[in-house]
């Protein structure tokens, strides 16, 4: 699964550190996340979603091999 | 995150504080051979198989209690120490103290299976006091430099 998390980030301004704190989750988290280390759960990818106030769909979409 | 089965946060720096010493003091009891130091009392033994006087069972036995005391400060120690929530414990971070924990039962175990396959003697016996404290250490070296290697990333 890809996703457009620092694209979005850069867009509303918010560094890793920032956009951790308003979903509630460590910045590392972020980071693996950007770094396609890690696949979220729904609820953080709708947490996220909701920061950007963007579709779920519009920040993650799935690759071939998913 | 909610998470089950995990100690509060503070319970973290209880538990560093408790490891440490008494690590140190359990190799110095296993290297030295010898008594460190010596605390006498009374037990009760459920069961003491006396290596130079009978087995007893249900008694009130004298015991040097300083191994004891090293030992289970060293397990309560480590057990705080490894399983204390992180201050931001999220699911990411969940996933990386769960796979740490297979991986340190992995090298513990691969560690063990060498053990006895090529320690013989009384050394065997040491291998296993190491051991009770092995798995702790390994998910503790794991976990808290892939945490440390993320947020270095992180900052990056």
């Amino acid at each position: 699964m890809k996703n457009t998390l620092k694209v979005q980030r850069a867009i509303h301004n918010l560094t890793q550190e920032d956009l951790a704190k308003r979903i509630g989750v460590s910045r590392q988290t972020i980071n693996a996340m950007e770094l396609s280390k890690y696949v979220p759960s729904t609820v953080l990818a709708l947490k996220l979603a909701r920061v950007f106030e963007q579709k779920v769909e519009d920040i993650f979409t799935l690759e071939e091999d998913d | 995150m909610k998470t089950r089965y995990l100690f509060p946060h503070k319970y973290k720096i209880l538990g560093w504080i408790l490891l440490v010493p008494s690590l140190v003091l359990g190799v110095l009891f296993i290297l030295a051979d010898t008594e460190v130091f010596v605390l006498d009392a009374t037990v009760f033994a459920l069961y003491d198989d006396g290596i130079f006087e009978a087995a007893k069972a249900f008694k009130l036995i004298e015991n040097n209690i300083s191994d004891e005391l090293v030992a289970i400060t060293a397990i309560v120690g480590g057990l705080l120490a490894a399983f204390s929530r992180e201050k931001d414990e999220d699911e990411y971070i969940s996933q990386i103290r769960l796979e740490s924990l297979l991986w340190a039962t992995y090298i513990n175990y691969g560690f063990l299976l060498f053990s006895v396959v090529f320690i013989y003697g009384l050394a065997f016996y040491q291998v296993l006091l190491l051991n009770m404290l092995t798995l702790l250490l390994i998910f503790l070296i794991r976990f808290n430099f892939i945490l440390y290697r993320s947020s270095k990333a992180a900052f990056a």
